[in-house]
């Protein structure tokens, strides 16, 4: 018969079967029920008063053998753990099959709904619990309830679909593990009116296998939540489905396994390509690579034997009403400002380093106002944190970004290519001169007036120079010099007052310092005199000489110097000594004369 | 009066102010010059801060030096007046008598002479004192302009008459100092104490210690011959606009010494580079 859907696996002729069946869990047999199985011809002949009177004898002697079996197996309490097939080869659920492959009829429940009782056998079948796979379940596998399966059935107690599939769901625990263990996520939500149970997910009579679910997850997870109510998250779920990688899917955040909010922030913006739009029109990249904050100066470190963990995310992105999910919109209208508000973050670790930075020049810069002015981000990067001066020329580029023209300058200077052509480590970075967090303004009178000791922190040290053959007499003869005294005065007693005399940089220039001898150098005897004339305008030609050139008076260098010197060294003494020999000698008079 | 009360004339009431104005002078050029050559110490950069910082301490020296400078051009004039038109004895100038009593001062200090020199109206130490201040003062103008005017001096020398000017300075005031606080000092305070560049006068019985020469003509009634005044009003006629004249150059030159030169500008040219020149864009926030 066309309609009878059980027709094609029922084709073992007319029989009736009694199915016994063995209980999973506990293993007792349960007599559940009586089933009559017939070919197609069953039911024409069904009339036919002998067939019915065999079949009636023969059911009834079943059923009481049935009864006899389970009183044997209650009193047993080692049941035999077989099925029990009456005819070897037919299924013990043969019965429902027939009855339910072939029904269009439906069960109209208290709740108004209405319970489906046809089955599809073809889809049962090739579902992952049909008969072709390896772990084949029978419908009293499920449907097991003596009371409510035994047939004829009893009416049902249910009030309503979810009841009836709540019902039926209690079951799979005795094969799989509890739904409060296999899915917390779903049990955690909020909102507990449409969680969803087992079969929402893994089909009922259609059940699909986990590998076939993991190949098409999203799927799965899609049949209840196509939507969103927050359009933002709708928009970042689309993108991230979207670009989830072949071991991703659903579960990859929203999995079995509770995930921190660190693995959720760094999967979720690991996932995201795209930018933000802020209400200027500029752009935020949403993309986090998380391995980045692992490799930085706040992953996994070892400092004085101490292993550290790498921050998380939430150490910095603390503020739930801000970093919560879903995030809040967004409100800061440009990428700038939107830096400068996620500075004050670093000040929770690097309280000292963050209050310096504020009191230096970008600091105060920053706060009359110049955006521009650098915060921790701008030198430090922000979640690929690496030591600043590791290797030492990264010092040059990082101040370089901002201040480019002027690292120009540096990196044509002796020390600027000695650093950058040669790693040098003796030569000043932009850091050494300048200070760190707290820098200075270097167009101050006290920057000026102390700058001659910022060079001879290097330029006096005897062991640094003898490396480079450079003379530490250009401190001393320096500060012996009228300039020299001068600023050196004003350091000492009035730093903050301006000086139009030299110091270093005013003569070997500031960023662009060059050899000495380089033919480029303001200080070579060629350009010395321009260089002399940028403070002495009227200058002529011989005024340069009149610099001493750093070199302490000798015969060779400063002649004059060295004999007037020398005059002096022997005529102070030999006056002197001659006013005190005679004043020695005319207090000894005086002394004889008074003794006697 | 009696002979022992009487008293001797020394310094007019011209030549006591103008040692007046040569304490003054020499006194704050010590103050302000030393603490300058020596503004590393100490004590040096100490004074320097009293004075009002460096840049006052030069203001007041190169003060100072402005007053010794009239101090002097005015001394040449008064000295030149006595010796053209007054025809005075050149009593101040030094002599092979002063080497012997030089010598002889110290032989009868060891005991090797009986009796000490007999000199006169200006001993052998006086005379030191007087010509060392010349000297000094000479020194300390001619290297004190190359200081004050370096650019102008390098017009027509060698620049490192600079420097070289600045170590005569230096050590020539280092000379003036400890000659002031030795000798001058010892023999006119310590000694005893010369009140004559105050009082004008000295006692007969100074006069007898150390002018005993001086004295004995004084008492052999040897007194300068008056000069008439018909010769004394021609001379003067002559030597008034001279000196009035050379006077004036000598002042002219004196106000170039202080202007002549602008050394250097008051305000240091600034580096000027863009400070702000972002090579990459910005950080991401």
């Amino acid at each position: 018969m066309d309609q009878c859907r059980g027709g094609r696996v029922l084709t073992a002729g007319s029989s009736i079967s009694v199915a016994f069946l063995r209980h999973r869990s506990c293993g007792w047999l349960e007599n559940s029920a009586l089933f009559f199985s017939a070919t197609d011809g069953f039911r024409t002949d069904l009339s036919g008063k002998r067939s019915w009177l065999v079949a009636s004898l023969l059911a009834l002697g079943l059923f009481l053998l049935g009864g006899v079996t389970n009183l044997y197996a209650q009193t047993e309490s080692q049941p035999p753990t077989v099925h029990y097939n009456q005819e070897p080869g037919v299924p013990p659920d043969t019965a429902c099959r027939l009855c339910h492959g072939d029904k269009d009829e439906t069960l109209a429940l208290p709740s108004g709904e209405t319970l489906d009782l046809g089955v599809d056998l073809t889809v049962l079948q090739d579902s992952v619990h049909g008969q072709h796979s390896a772990t084949p379940l029978y419908c009293t596998d499920c449907h097991q309830s003596r009371e409510r399966y035994l047939y004829p059935h009893a009416p049902t107690p249910v009030q309503s679909l979810a009841e009836f599939v709540d019902e039926v769901e209690q079951n799979c625990t005795q094969c799989h593990q509890p739904l409060a263990l296999h899915n917390p996520g779903h049990l955690q939500a909020e909102d507990t009116t449409n969680l969803p149970g087992c079969t929402d997910c893994h089909g009922g009579h259609d059940a699909t296998s986990a590998a076939i679910m993991k190949a098409e997850p999203i799927a799965t997870c899609q049949s209840c939540h196509a939507t969103y109510a927050d359009e933002r998250v709708a928009a970042a779920h689309e993108e991230i489905v979207a670009n989830l990688g072949p071991e991703q899917s659903c579960l990859t955040c929203h999995g079995d396994q509770q995930t921190t909010a660190n693995q959720q922030c760094k999967t979720c913006h690991g996932l995201l390509q795209s930018q933000l739009t802020l209400a200027s029109g500029d752009q935020v990249d949403l993309h986090v690579d998380g391995t980045l904050i692992d490799e930085s100066v706040h992953g996994f470190r070892e400092i004085q034997g101490t292993a550290y963990m790498p921050l998380q995310c939430t150490d910095c992105h603390k503020d739930q009403q801000q970093y919560g999910f879903p995030h809040p919109q967004l409100t800061t209208d440009t990428r700038r400002n939107l830096t400068l508000e996620m500075e004050s973050i670093c000040q929770e670790c690097h309280q000292d380093i963050y209050q310096r930075q504020h009191d230096g020049i970008h600091g105060v810069k920053q706060a009359e106002g110049e955006l521009s002015a650098a915060t921790c981000f701008d030198c430090h990067g922000n979640h690929a944190i690496h030591d600043p001066d590791d290797p030492r020329e990264r010092v040059s580029h990082t101040c370089g970004n901002c201040h480019g023209e002027i690292n120009e300058q540096y990196a044509q200077s002796v020390h600027g290519a000695a650093l950058i052509g040669e790693d040098n480590p003796d030569v000043p970075v932009c850091t050494d001169c300048h200070g760190v967090h707290d820098i200075s303004d270097p167009r101050t009178a006290a920057f000026r007036v102390n700058s001659p000791t910022l060079c001879g922190g290097c330029h006096a040290d005897k062991v640094l120079m003898a490396k480079y053959d450079i003379s530490t007499d250009v401190f001393e003869t320096y500060v012996a010099d009228f300039h020299g005294t001068t600023v050196t005065l004003f350091e000492r007693q009035s730093p903050d007052q301006e000086t139009n005399k030299a110091v270093c940089y005013d003569c070997h220039g500031v960023h662009n310092i060059l050899p000495a001898t380089d033919e480029h150098s303001q200080v070579i005897k060629d350009n010395l005199l321009t260089t002399c004339r940028q403070c002495h305008p009227d200058a002529s030609a011989n005024f340069p000489d009149s610099w001493t050139s750093h070199f302490q008076p000798s015969r060779e260098h400063n002649p004059l110097v060295y004999w007037v010197n020398l005059f002096y060294t022997i005529l102070i003494p030999t006056v002197v000594g001659g006013f005190a020999l005679f004043i020695g000698t005319d207090l000894y008079r005086r002394l004889w004369e008074r003794r006697s | 009066m009696s002979e022992k009360a009487q008293t001797y004339r020394r310094f007019d009431r011209w030549q006591r102010i103008e040692h007046g104005l040569l304490i003054l002078s020499f006194t704050v050029l010590t103050l302000t010059g030393l603490p300058q050559k020596y503004s590393m110490t100490y004590w040096g950069s100490a004074l320097i801060w009293l004075f009002g910082g460096i840049e006052v301490t030069r203001l007041i020296h190169r003060g100072a030096a402005i007053l010794l400078m009239l101090e002097t051009i005015y001394h040449a004039v008064a000295v030149s007046y006595k010796v053209l038109v007054r025809r005075v004895r050149l009593t101040m100038l030094p002599s092979w008598r002063d080497i012997v009593d030089g010598f002889h001062a110290m032989a009868y200090n060891v005991r090797l002479a009986k009796t000490p020199p007999r000199m006169g109206r200006y001993t052998f130490g006086e005379k030191v004192e007087y010509w060392a201040v010349i000297w000094g003062t000479v020194i300390m103008i001619l290297t004190g302009f190359m200081l004050w005017n370096p650019i102008a001096t390098t017009t027509f020398f060698p620049g490192q008459w600079i420097p070289a000017a600045k170590a005569a300075h230096s050590g020539e005031a280092l000379l003036a100092v400890l000659s002031i606080v030795t000798w001058h000092v010892y023999n006119v305070h310590l000694k005893h104490f010369n009140r004559s560049m105050f009082t004008g006068a000295i006692s007969h019985h100074e006069m007898q210690t150390e002018h005993a020469a001086e004295l004995a003509e004084l008492d052999a009634g040897h007194q300068p011959a008056p000069i008439a005044t018909a010769v004394l009003q021609r001379r003067q006629r002559i030597f008034y606009p001279v000196a009035i004249v050379l006077s004036l150059v000598l002042l002219v030159a004196l106000y170039l010494f202080v202007t002549i030169e602008q050394t250097a500008i008051t305000t240091v040219p600034r580096q000027q580079v863009e400070v702000f020149t972002p090579q990459t864009p910005e950080a991401s926030p």
